[in-house]
């Protein structure tokens, strides 16, 4: 049983037409699917139905999708957070698209996330026969896939506790005031084998800092940068590395202010994996590992 | 066309031009965030005048008014009607980073309280 992966964030944006510009011309995705309001989108490389969806209206984060291994894992899931002391509730096939019936927790920090198990898979655009490296036909950045979401909580440990006691998630990196029993002020946690699914830092409940989409390497992200450019894209910071995560990255804004990444490299976890801990004096290198200066704009906008 | 005046510069804009992309023209700099209408970060009050929006705001990103007469607005997105009087939130570092720019741009700094922050 357990979590496999991040399956789709649910944002608003307040003009749809100009976030599917962003999404689908600037950032490659496929509008698998279109109404009035809102609009949901797939990467290339991805199989299952759609991994962001967009609904018209304000700007900020409305939900995380997680997808879970087996259905019987929703009731389990469910059991323990309640044990926990969040709210939850059953989600039937079709409350959301093309999803199956789940559990939508609401976490301590007041975001909204849905476990579910079943989704309509419609492949991906290089098919699992034969398969070339990429399709021909990307446009823009042409992201393969969405990675992780950061989100702001008032008690990042109580939110790392919900990750890892409800949903087995293990902690790939924290950063702490204090070594020996400090408060958690950020951390970076794993389902998979990357180093992070979700990340908290401190700071407003229900918020969200960015969701990011995954490239193959530091040549895609410079690409992806003077895509930005030339699209109008605005930019919050990069290119440049994390010391946390050691990924690679640029950090931009859609069209309605929500944040964006687009991010490459990181390490291989595993259930095992050794917490890296990074004290609060060093956060300036942990975040921005080249500059070792932090940004404001960085620690302080969230939608 | 109407100008901007903040913290004691005036700046003619160009048609169409937000106060943002106009002040970034003319060389200035102060806190900013998404650029895009979403965060509430680049907020100033109109002290005087009237503005327009060149796109889509988010209500909830406008902070809350504080003086009925000193609406707020985002600059990012904020387009002047009339010549306009702001005043940018406290610690939003308003300076000069181009002195040149700020000469072939027109910006005319100003005495009268009216330009004060």
């Amino acid at each position: 049983m357990g979590v496999m992966r991040l399956g789709y964030v649910h944002a608003r944006v307040t003009d749809l037409e100009e976030a599917k510009s962003h999404y689908a011309d600037t950032l490659g995705m496929r509008i698998v699917h279109a109404e009035d309001d809102r609009l949901h989108l797939k990467a290339w490389d991805e199989y299952d139905h759609h991994s962001v969806v967009l609904e018209e209206g304000g700007v900020g984060l409305v939900k995380l999708g997680y997808k879970v291994q087996k259905p019987e894992d929703l009731s389990e899931f469910e059991r323990r957070a309640q044990a926990f002391g969040c709210i939850t509730e059953r989600m039937s096939k079709g409350d959301n698209l093309a999803v199956g019936d789940g559990v939508r927790i609401v976490l301590p920090s007041d975001h909204v996330i849905e476990l579910y198990n079943e989704i309509e898979v419609v492949g991906t655009e290089t098919g699992t026969v034969n398969p070339n490296p990429f399709p021909r036909h990307l446009v823009g950045v042409g992201v393969p896939r969405i990675d992780h979401a950061l989100i702001t909580a008032e008690d990042p440990g109580l939110i790392e506790r919900f990750f890892a006691e409800v949903l087995d998630f293990g902690t790939s990196e924290r950063v702490v005031t204090d070594l020996d029993d400090g408060e958690v002020i950020g951390t970076w946690m794993f389902c998979g084998n990357t180093p992070h699914d979700i990340a908290v830092i401190k700071g407003p409940n229900a918020k969200l800092h960015h969701f990011a989409f995954y490239l193959n390497d530091w040549n895609d992200i410079l690409r992806a940068g003077d895509l930005f450019a030339m699209d109008d894209v605005s930019v919050d910071i990069g290119p440049t590395r994390h010391g946390i995560t050691r990924g690679t990255t640029i950090y931009f804004f859609d069209p309605a202010g929500n944040r964006n990444e687009v991010f490459s490299g990181g390490y291989i976890t595993y259930p095992d994996f050794p917490t890296i801990n990074w004290t609060t004096d060093q956060l300036a290198k942990g975040i921005f590992y080249i500059s070792r200066e932090l940004n404001e704009r960085f620690t302080t906008v969230v939608t | 066309m109407p100008s901007v005046t903040v913290a004691g510069v005036t700046l003619p804009l160009r048609p169409g031009e937000t106060i943002l992309a106009g002040l970034h023209r003319a060389g200035y700099a102060y806190r900013i965030g998404c650029r895009r209408g979403g965060c509430g970060v680049c907020a100033a009050e109109v002290t005087s005048g009237e503005i327009a929006y060149a796109g889509p705001i988010a209500e909830r990103a406008l902070p809350p008014v504080t003086d009925p007469a000193a609406p707020p607005c985002l600059t990012c997105r904020a387009v002047p009607v009339t010549d306009v009087v702001i005043r940018l939130a406290d610690g939003a570092r308003f300076r000069c980073v181009a002195p040149m720019l700020a000469e072939l741009a027109g910006a005319t700094p100003r005495t009268d309280e009216q330009g004060e922050p």
